[in-house]
């Protein structure tokens, strides 16, 4: 893969969070606007109903799918920007790595609790 | 230089001398200005009358060479392309081209520059080797295949786009506004098929898509070239690539030499010098 396959990659992350996050944003903070259209969502934010959405396959699939864009999108945002004020090329493999890692970690660590959820 | 339009104009140079050891620094000189005189008049001028020491490029005084790149009033400019009296000012600011080392006072190093444009191969590519080294005869291009890449055939590399592009100002190993439209000006000539070798160089890490669309190389460029269309049309061409969609450009052919010659129309009698007769 070249650079032209990441920042598409990158470009296509941009528009799948603007949507999955349009998503998220618009249950639970436009219950309001929801229940006018019909739709029964009560108390969006509180913790059972969380945990009754993390417990949902699609729900928990959105959030995971959600996760792996964000910090693709943050990630490889955060290293284009390193890299170009960097001139050593061995300290830009450095970096890279180290992103790669972190976001590793955090995407486990971020899919722990759907994960352990919908196995329950 | 003398007339009613004339005025004194202050010439802020800058100067720098590493070989002295000298620190960047800026002197003044003034010059009487004349209607129609360019800032590389003035700077001629004040090397013969006032300072022979200034140290500044310049060859053809036409904006054809590219040599006279430098800073004034803090934008790039081609010297012999500029006439002081466009600045309507009292003091020009004189300075080296930013984003290229320095040499001596106005003079910048410009190897940085071709070496970025020899690294993307600036020559037709082609997979018909022999052809290539015994041409039999010339490639086909319609005047539309030409208008496609031809306003970057006229870059003077004057280095002028890559002192305006703020990536090259943070990246050191940006490969630069010059080198990545001149690439651009190689794949889009239908007679060329080199895009696939240029793509793996311009398309890396400090390549094609570190540039910001910021537009300055445009807004600078002293040849009115759009070298930010060129690397918006090169970087449809890699993402059309690594998609596999779109218009495979097809290599032109080889245009057979015609069969019959026409004779060239002869002179007017009227242009002809008769020979008087005796």
């Amino acid at each position: 893969m070249r650079t032209t396959h990441f920042h598409l990659l990158h470009m296509l992350t941009g528009v799948l969070i603007a949507v999955l996050l349009g998503t998220h944003m618009v249950i639970l903070h436009f219950d309001t606007i929801l229940g006018f259209f019909g739709a029964n969502v009560t108390e969006p934010t509180s913790w059972q109903s969380m945990i009754d959405r993390a417990s949902q396959g699609i729900w928990a699939g959105l959030y995971i799918v959600l996760l792996a864009v964000a910090l693709y999108h943050a990630l490889y945002g955060l290293r284009a920007i390193i890299v170009e004020v960097t001139s050593s090329l061995k300290t830009e493999r450095i970096i890279t790595w180290a992103f790669i890692i972190i976001g590793i970690i955090v995407f486990i660590w971020g899919t722990y609790v759907p994960v352990a959820l919908l196995s329950s | 230089m003398t007339g009613e339009s004339a005025k004194q104009v202050v010439f802020k140079i800058q100067r720098y001398n590493p070989e002295q050891g000298s620190v960047l620094h800026f002197q003044e000189f003034t010059i009487t200005a004349s209607r129609g005189m360019t800032v590389l008049d003035g700077l001629i001028y004040i090397k013969e009358n006032l300072d022979s020491t200034l140290a500044f490029r310049s060859s053809c005084r036409m904006g054809i060479c590219g040599a006279c790149g430098v800073m004034v009033n803090n934008y790039p400019h081609l010297a012999c392309h500029t006439q002081i009296e466009e600045f309507n000012a009292d003091t020009l600011t004189v300075k080296s081209l930013p984003n290229l080392p320095i040499i001596k006072d106005l003079v910048v190093d410009l190897t940085p520059m071709f070496d970025n444009h020899n690294a993307i191969k600036p020559y037709i590519i082609r997979r018909d080797t022999q052809e290539m080294k015994d041409p039999t005869a010339e490639f086909a291009q319609t005047p539309q295949e030409l208008n496609d890449f031809l306003q970057f055939a006229y870059c003077v590399k004057c280095g002028i786009c890559i002192s305006a592009c703020p990536t090259s100002a943070s990246d050191r190993l940006f490969l630069g506004p010059q080198a990545i439209a001149q690439s651009y000006r190689y794949c889009a000539d239908n007679r060329d098929e080199g895009q696939q070798e240029r793509s793996s160089l311009v398309d890396c890490d400090h390549g094609i898509w570190r540039c910001h669309l910021a537009g300055s190389c445009s807004e600078a460029c002293p040849k009115g070239l759009d070298p930010a269309l060129a690397i918006q049309l090169l970087k449809r061409r890699l993402a059309s690539q690594a998609l596999g969609i779109g218009r495979k450009q097809q290599p032109s052919t080889v245009v057979p030499p015609p069969t019959e010659i026409k004779e060239k129309v002869p002179y007017p009698e009227f242009t002809v010098k008769k020979k008087k007769e005796k």
